[in-house]
């Protein structure tokens, strides 16, 4: 295959191909892990330690367990700039990359004081001046500081999180591909939304569809809620089992993971023959149009806002946006947050349209966005409102 | 469940001398309020995740979450609070803040994860590690969080039926996967915990992945492996229902029924079990367990290096009480069961060139003895036993 393929469609599928002929996970990880080791050596930070999910996954590239939730610090990668290797909590070999080797990984240990001593053992990390982590808890401070190293130990986010801001071509590819199984499964939710399916049936088709193509873990269960078309109308994050009425307007908002790179997706729907959404659809529609149009390089997080509210709509009570990557990334657009975040060149956004009518429903549409210098691109293809 | 939850934290602070908590673990944040949150992905579920504030007398348990649908119904008002983004430092203020109205500066209070956000812009209370009084409180269950444990582990049973209904020859990982979360989700699971685990043992040590110790490599991830005759698969999952996590463990065989040589490694799986709950009643300690399971699997180890024979379930998928980890014989030894008390017994049977058995009872321990709270079937091995 020439090296830049006319129609990058081919990329977008999850089958190895003998031609080689998708994403190249081997040059994707060189990639990241040169951003890190050069931010360590502009932040002059020796060695990095690192817990959370996403930041484990950039340094190491390693296929770890998927689990649900938020847990508490622990060392799970390191990061050793002067000898460049990353050392990873991982009892076995597989689902590593070749790059990480045997000699790198240290194991699983339910006693803190072995793990420290394990960490201890990884080579140049005692003598470290400064070393970033991603958190901490106060017996992990206390144990690094006796057991491993006297090192000062700081944020290691300006390292991780400028190297994660802006993404790769073959990050990009990995977006693509979550786009279209996210879509997938909105298909699937599609066919099956009529009076009567409960939330939590449609969620098991979703979930159902995501494993089959083979991403189990969603980024989030919070995939669909009816709104109701009398009374008050809020956002929902929690299932319920009620049956969803004639005539209610349904969000159907899948993600998917894809090598953990996640991107999303909502569009509102009808449920049977009722009533179209008119003019709300339509109110939809101009608010996401406006905040896509906002993602542009340069632009702060003020920006959406004001296009948000330039569309004719009060202040959001949900997002407007937020960083995509692997999983969700910061910057975080609404709540009163993020209106000094500035968006650059190859970022991704998940971006939202969420208006309300009492005695109509709410509509909500989601999609992912790449800011680029040429103007956003939709990386969400799928029918709107 | 959730009042004398409340009072046993509150115990708790009281005995160890804290004047408070401040939990930003899924799991804990879950047993401190009974907040429900979507499941997850790690760095969404960090970004945007509930933070519980416990204050020392006070009645009930303050809830900063972004899911005000999950915050329990008779939370008082005045203790339900907007999301406080504690990863983030824009609005960071706000979180200290609302902690300086509940603590006094240099107050003693137990945290369980610090952001660096935290660390830079929080009052300087005297931090110290919140497990010690959460982990006091969580080791023993009351009946009400013994029927969430049990109704969750029904559910995550009933779906299995599904999933090994369609186990044959050229069946992959994930289809198992597909099938499983949906059907649990329609018998109405509240949340998948973890990526289901269909792992193939291979029939020697050797032949499986590489790992430090030299033991079995266990659990490894899901993938679109295909499934073949004769293949010998570990199966793990872990739903919740309520917050409380079930823990589902079996073996299963693709293809041919479970040879008599495959049946006797079950029959001492059985065996073993058998033991342990043989002796185990209040006042046994976990060194005991150990030794009862040890006995009956003729003087060999039966757990795999990196785990245990047993370990305790309830907001998290495994937690104290945990028997046989690298904690040593020491801590086994000052482990005493307590009324309450749940364990999920997992023992190992590998048989060096015919892979082995595996499978999970949970019990819990009552005053006299001890309940069974998962099913008795062991399909397709020996019927019940």
């Amino acid at each position: 295959m020439s090296p830049i393929p006319r129609d990058r469609g081919v990329f977008v599928g999850m089958m190895g191909l003998e031609d080689d002929a998708r994403v190249d996970f081997k040059r994707l990880r060189a990639e990241r892990r040169a951003k890190v080791l050069s931010g360590m050596e502009s932040h002059d930070l020796d060695a990095l330690m690192l817990g959370g999910v996403g930041d484990v996954r950039y340094v190491s590239g390693a296929r770890q367990l998927g689990r649900s939730g938020v847990l508490p610090f622990a060392p799970v990668a390191v990061v050793v700039r002067k000898t460049a290797r990353v050392h990873l909590l991982s009892t076995w070999d597989e689902g590593v990359p070749p790059e990480v080797g045997r000699d790198d990984l240290y194991r699983m240990s339910w006693n803190p004081a072995n793990l420290a001593a394990d960490l201890a053992k990884i080579p140049g990390l005692s003598d470290t001046r400064r070393m970033g982590t991603d958190g901490l808890t106060p017996m992990f401070a206390g144990l690094i500081a006796e057991l491993v190293t006297k090192a000062d130990l700081v944020d290691a986010a300006p390292v991780m999180a400028t190297a994660r801001r802006t993404k790769t071509p073959d990050e990009l590819i990995c977006l693509d591909v979550a786009s279209a199984i996210a879509e997938a499964a909105l298909s699937a939710m599609e066919d099956a939304l009529a009076p009567g399916v409960t939330e939590r049936e449609l969620l098991g088709i979703y979930d159902q569809r995501i494993a089959a193509l083979g991403a189990p873990m969603p980024p989030s269960e919070s995939v669909c809620f009816a709104t109701p078309s009398s009374g008050p109308v809020r956002f929902r994050h929690l299932t319920s089992d009620r049956p969803i009425g004639d005539g209610e307007l349904v969000v159907l908002a899948p993600g998917a993971l894809y090598a953990g790179y996640e991107a999303n997706l909502a569009r509102t729907r009808v449920a049977g023959t009722g009533r179209d959404a008119g003019d709300l659809a339509s109110r939809c529609v101009r608010g996401m149009d406006a905040l896509i149009a906002a993602c542009r390089p340069g632009n702060t997080g003020a920006d959406l806002y004001r296009a948000w509210e330039t569309a004719g709509n009060p202040d959001p009570e949900v997002l407007l946006a937020h960083g995509l990557g692997l999983g969700a990334e910061p910057p975080l657009i609404g709540f009163g947050r993020g209106r000094d975040a500035v968006l650059e060149d190859g970022m991704v956004l998940s971006v939202q349209s969420w208006v309300i009518e009492e005695g109509v429903g709410g509509c909500l549409e989601r999609g992912t966005v790449l800011v680029e210098s040429t103007g956003p691109t939709s990386l969400t293809r799928y029918g709107r409102l | 469940m959730r009042t004398e939850r409340f009072a046993r934290l509150q115990q708790q602070l009281e005995t160890q001398g804290v004047d408070g908590l401040v939990l930003l673990g899924s799991s804990s944040v879950a047993y401190a309020t009974g907040a429900a949150v979507p499941a997850q992905d790690g760095d969404r579920a960090a970004l945007f995740r509930p933070v519980a504030v416990v204050v020392k007398g006070d009645s009930a348990p303050h809830l900063y979450t972004l899911y005000v649908d999950g915050a329990p119904e008779d939370l008082p008002d005045d203790h339900l609070h907007g999301p406080v983004f504690p990863d983030l430092d824009d609005g960071i203020d706000s979180f200290a803040k609302a902690l300086a109205d509940h603590f006094p500066s240099g107050a003693r209070v137990g945290v369980d994860d610090q952001t660096h956000a935290m660390l830079r812009g929080l009052p300087p209370f005297d931090w110290v590690d919140a497990s010690d009084v959460v982990g006091a409180a969580k080791i023993t269950k009351t009946p009400d969080e013994i029927a969430c444990i049990r109704n969750a582990q029904r559910l995550n049973e009933f779906a299995m039926t599904d999933a090994l209904a369609i186990l044959r020859p050229g069946v992959r990982q994930i289809d198992l996967s597909a099938a499983f979360l949906r059907r649990v989700f329609e018998l109405g699971a509240s949340a998948n915990g973890i990526d289901p685990i269909w792992q193939v043992m291979a029939p020697t040590r050797e032949l499986g992945p590489w790992t430090l110790h030299g033991d079995l490599a266990y659990p490894t991830v899901t993938t679109d492996r295909f499934l073949r005759e004769g293949d010998v698969i570990w199966v793990d999952s872990g739903i919740t229902w309520e917050g409380y996590a079930s823990d589902y463990g079996r073996t299963w065989t693709t293809g041919a029924a479970p040879n008599a040589r495959q049946e006797s490694q079950f029959r001492r799986w059985r065996a073993v079990v058998d033991a342990a709950l043989d002796v185990l009643k209040p006042g046994v300690s976990g060194r005991q367990l150990g030794a009862a399971a040890i006995d009956a699997n003729d003087g060999v180890r039966p757990w795999i290096d990196h785990f245990y024979l047993a370990h305790g379930v309830g907001t998290e998928s495994a937690e104290m009480p945990l028997i046989g980890t690298d904690l040593g014989e020491e801590f086994d030894e000052r482990l005493i069961m307590r009324p309450g008390m749940v364990l999920v017994l997992e023992p190992v049977i590998w048989d060096e060139g015919f892979a082995g058995y595996r499978s999970e009872d949970i019990v819990a321990v009552t005053d006299t003895g001890w309940i069974k709270l998962s099913g008795s079937t062991y399909e397709p091995y020996g019927l019940s036993a």
